[in-house]
């Protein structure tokens, strides 16, 4: 019998992922270790290997579909085998509580081909993935079913406009085509002017001709005009978006941040780590700067805890967050027990995530778990800048580009490398003294080049 | 000092329609013209190679009038007479723009306009004060360094000034002015070679079209078209015009230049008003016809945009209009290009080849005027038309024709991109039978496989 293809489960988080893209085709032949699809999770996307070798029968699940993790999404095996019979799993519901429980606790789909699957016959890529399920967020209620009859419906969709947007007179707010009919005259339908073009392309991309703006001859709706309004369409943003969209907009509403800045001379660190260089030691100022915020923490315990508000937990480790911006968003890859290693190995495992990070390889369970994290925006010209706590940590760390100043030293005007450091720290924990002095137990390590001298020997 | 509130400098197909259109809504309007009124386009481009070009056809229609069942013999070509026919029919178009820019009260200024300020020029050193200026200077043929200075090497303008035909031409450049006048030559009895650089002529059209027209030249007129190759070691003396192409020699009476057109800036002083030509030498403008400095315009030839005459004129009436009006429009940008070769070629919105590049799903469709009654009735069965247009919303995109009145064909294709027509519109148009034209409406009906008049693509 044929084999099916699993839906595989990435960190311990994950409840749902959707296949980005199909590598491979109904029918191609499949070896052991050949790249099957991708999958967005809630960080990243990731490649899925094959496990076994054979053909591609039938894929289930189509790209773009929120499916629980453990579904089937197709089948492997020799051309001709047969097929059990399985219904595409049913999209992953926007609220976890509705879901099915048999979906989600039955091993692979296939053994339980009578699962209930709700909503079934519908084609699946016909249900709009929604939004990221926020575990937290109340189900909102049931927006209120909209309701249409065939004759309206018919008569909007060759008007090419939203019957959405229309108040119904029949029973239940029910649209009927008089409704329909003095909208359009409501709204001057019959002196809209379109071309021909124009009204095909709207028709095929569900505009409203109503909201269009027509800049032709005498007002007349262009190719133009359409693909501008398909332009400032609003677009779904990747799932990394939405959860930077949606976590960060946590931290600012619960976590009362402040700032504190200080200003690093890094004129010694500067020049050391030139001449570390030259001798072929890799060590770049971010590793400098991560050590010196481990140092710190493991002196300041109540930077490295979390709070709820009513309890606040000390994290024994430090897990330091780095932060990485990639094209679409940024992710933090998290060095584990940064605490208990050398500058090299921070330096070699911070090395590694970051290129992961960036060729998308990370998986999410070294993306979470940080307890204090650093944002280092030094090579995007900044002065100075402020962060925004990861959700779960008490403060963050935001370094700018390290800049020739004058300053001033024993009273007369010099040049030196400056950096500032600006701390976020969340003040259900952190009160402005404990900030300030962590910020400038950070900058004192930073400034003492016989440190330095010592953790790099 | 006197003061206008337009002045046009150039009186080509861009510059009078300007001064025109300004005088009509108002404006006290100036042009100053330093050679001819019409410009390149009446005096040494568009009217008189049509005029040459219209006599060739009909000596060629004479030739094979045979088969029609009309028997002429002897007939002959008398240059001379026919140049004089060009030179009245020329003469006649430049009286009439007088008179039209003498009865909507334009100030003409004969010589050379230079800036002295943004808003001040000067002609025969004499100053005029004007609140907009239009540049329309147009351009001029490019002959490069390389070229001897010999009466037996010319480019288009002297080329038409010929009183004689030579018997053999070389003509370096396979632009579309040069395939013009070698088809026209060769229609006249000449015998012609056509020289280009590039891999083929006439390249920015489609493969189709182009070798649709190649094939013409080559087996009915008998034009040696030599492609991707240059003409070298160009020499000239009383006896022949000589050049190189590879290892053979080519010798002819005359070496026509035809290898692109240079934007006309000497004289004008343009940075008395604060403005610059670009690297290539042209002054750049914006959609609405406007120069870096907001009351001075430039249109036609010498914005190096597309350089056809009825571009310059929609450029010119766009700009007179924003010089004069307060709301400013921008000029329209679907134009159409005709090519007066032998078979004509009309073409308009994007080529096949342009489309495919904007990433879209591309359909065409194709009608052969062999297939058209019409065409069969009177003889002239050479070519096609072809409608290009997006798969998705089924918009025409491009067309283009190659064949009998191609050129006039066009026109049709122009106004239904322009409106954003459908292909499954066109082709409910009812075309009226038995005409050229009919090949649009059966061309559209091609790009859904649902032509009458031709057999079933084999799927």
């Amino acid at each position: 019998m044929a084999t099916p293809i699993i839906m595989p489960k990435f960190g311990q988080m994950t409840e749902e992922s959707a296949i980005v893209e199909w590598l491979k085709k109904e029918g191609d032949r499949v070896e052991k270790g050949d790249i099957l699809f991708s999958v967005e999770t809630d960080k990243s996307v990731m490649e899925v290997e094959s496990f076994e070798a054979g053909t591609l029968l039938k894929i289930v699940v189509p790209p773009g579909v929120n499916v629980p993790v453990q579904s089937t999404v197709g089948f492997l095996g020799n051309p001709g085998e047969a097929i059990p019979a399985v219904t595409a799993p049913a999209p992953a519901p926007a609220s976890a509580p509705s879901m099915p429980e048999t979906s989600r606790t039955a091993p692979p789909a296939v053994a339980a081909p009578k699962a209930p699957a709700p909503r079934a016959a519908e084609p699946a890529f016909s249900v709009a993935t929604p939004p990221v399920a926020a575990p937290a967020a109340a189900a909102s209620p049931a927006p209120a079913l909209f309701r249409i009859s065939p004759r309206a419906a018919t008569l909007a969709r060759n008007s090419v406009i939203d019957p959405t947007r229309i108040k119904g007179s029949g029973p239940f707010g029910r649209v009927v085509e008089k409704d329909v009919r003095a909208y359009l005259y409501k709204h001057g339908y019959a002196q809209l002017r379109i071309t021909p073009s124009a009204k095909e392309k709207a028709a095929k991309e569900k505009l409203d001709l109503l909201t269009l703006a027509g800049t032709g001859d005498g007002g007349r709706i262009t190719m133009a005009d359409v693909d501008r309004a398909l332009a400032e369409r609003p677009r779904t943003m990747n799932k990394m978006r939405q959860i930077i969209a949606q976590r960060l907009t946590q931290s600012v509403v619960t976590a009362p941040h402040f700032f504190v800045t200080v200003e690093v001379d890094m004129t010694e660190l500067v020049r050391l780590r030139a001449q570390l260089k030259e001798k072929g030691a890799p060590f770049t100022v971010t590793d400098f700067i991560a050590e010196a915020a481990v140092l710190t923490l493991k002196e300041f315990p109540d930077v490295n805890s979390t709070t709820d508000g009513k309890t606040v937990r000390w994290h024994s480790h430090v897990h330091l967050g780095v932060a990485v911006s990639l094209d679409q968003g940024l992710v933090v890859p998290v060095i584990r027990h940064a605490d208990e290693l050398t500058l090299a190995e921070l330096n070699a495992q911070a090395k590694d995530l970051a290129e992961r990070a960036r060729a998308g390889k990370l998986p999410p369970d070294e993306m979470s778990g940080s307890t204090f994290t650093i944002s280092n925006m030094g090579m995007l010209d900044v002065e100075n800048f402020t962060a925004i706590i990861n959700p779960g940590e008490s403060a963050i760390l935001a370094v700018s580009s390290t800049v020739k100043k004058p300053v001033v030293r024993d009273e007369k005007v010099v040049v030196r490398s400056i950096m500032k450091l600006t701390l976020s720290s969340d003040h259900r924990i952190i009160d402005g003294a404990m900030a300030a002095k962590f910020a400038n137990a950070i900058k004192q390590k930073l400034e003492d080049i016989e440190l330095w001298k010592r953790l790099t020997s | 000092m006197e003061t206008f509130d337009v002045i046009v400098i150039g009186a080509g197909p861009g510059g009078y329609p300007a001064a025109i259109r300004a005088a009509q809504l108002g404006a006290r309007v100036a042009i100053v013209e330093k050679e001819k009124l019409g410009g390149t386009c009446l005096n040494w481009g568009c009217i008189p190679t049509k005029a040459l070009i219209g006599a060739a056809e009909t000596f060629e229609k004479i030739k094979h009038a045979g088969k029609l069942g009309i028997i002429v013999t002897g007939a002959s070509v008398d240059y001379a007479a026919m140049s004089g026919h060009k030179n009245g029919v020329v003469q006649q178009l430049r009286e009439g723009i007088d008179s039209l820019l003498k009865a909507n009260g334009v100030t003409q200024f004969a010589g050379m306009a230079s800036f002295v300020d943004r808003t001040t020029l000067e002609v025969n050193g004499t100053r005029l004060g004007a609140k907009k200026i239009i540049i329309a200077t147009g351009s001029t043929s490019a002959m490069p360094g390389f070229l001897p200075k010999h009466p037996r090497v010319v480019e288009s303008r002297a080329f038409l000034d010929l009183q004689k035909l030579p018997a053999t031409l070389i003509v370096l450049g396979g632009g579309f002015i040069g395939c013009e006048l070698a088809c026209m030559a060769a229609m006249l009895g000449v015998k012609v070679t056509v020289v280009e650089l590039l891999e083929d002529i006439l390249l920015a059209l489609d493969a189709d079209v182009r070798r649709e027209v190649r094939a013409h030249m080559e087996k009915n007129l008998g034009i040696r078209v030599l492609t991707g190759k240059g003409l070298d070691k160009i020499s000239a003396d009383d006896k022949a015009a000589r050049g190189q192409v590879g290892d053979e020699t080519l010798t002819a009476d005359i070496l026509l230049c035809a290898i692109g057109r240079k934007p006309v800036t000497d004289g004008l002083k343009l940075e008395n008003a604060g403005l610059k030509t670009n690297e290539r030498g042209y002054i750049e403008t914006d959609d609405y016809g406007r120069t870096k400095v907001a009351t001075i315009f430039a249109i036609g030839d010498v914005t190096g945009k597309i350089q056809l005459a009825h571009y310059a004129t929609a450029q010119g009436l766009t700009a007179a209009e924003n010089a004069v009006q307060p709301k400013p429009h921008r000029h329209d940008t679907i134009v159409p290009n005709v090519i007066f070769t032998a078979p004509e070629i009309g073409t308009v919105g994007l080529s096949e080849a342009d489309a495919k590049k904007q990433n879209r799903t591309v359909k065409t469709g194709k009608f052969r005027f062999a297939g058209l009654g019409k065409a069969l009735a009177v003889g002239e069965t050479a070519g096609f038309v072809k409608w290009i247009a997006d798969a998705a919303t089924d918009q025409l995109l491009g067309a283009a024709v190659v064949g009998p009145h191609a050129t006039d064909l066009i026109a049709e294709a122009a106004a239904a991109i322009r409106a954003e027509l459908t292909v499954a519109e066109l082709g409910r148009t009812i075309h009226a039978h038995p005409t050229f034209s009919e090949s649009w409406m059966e061309a559209a009906h091609a790009v859904h496989g649902e032509c009458v008049h031709a057999p079933p693509k084999r799927k």
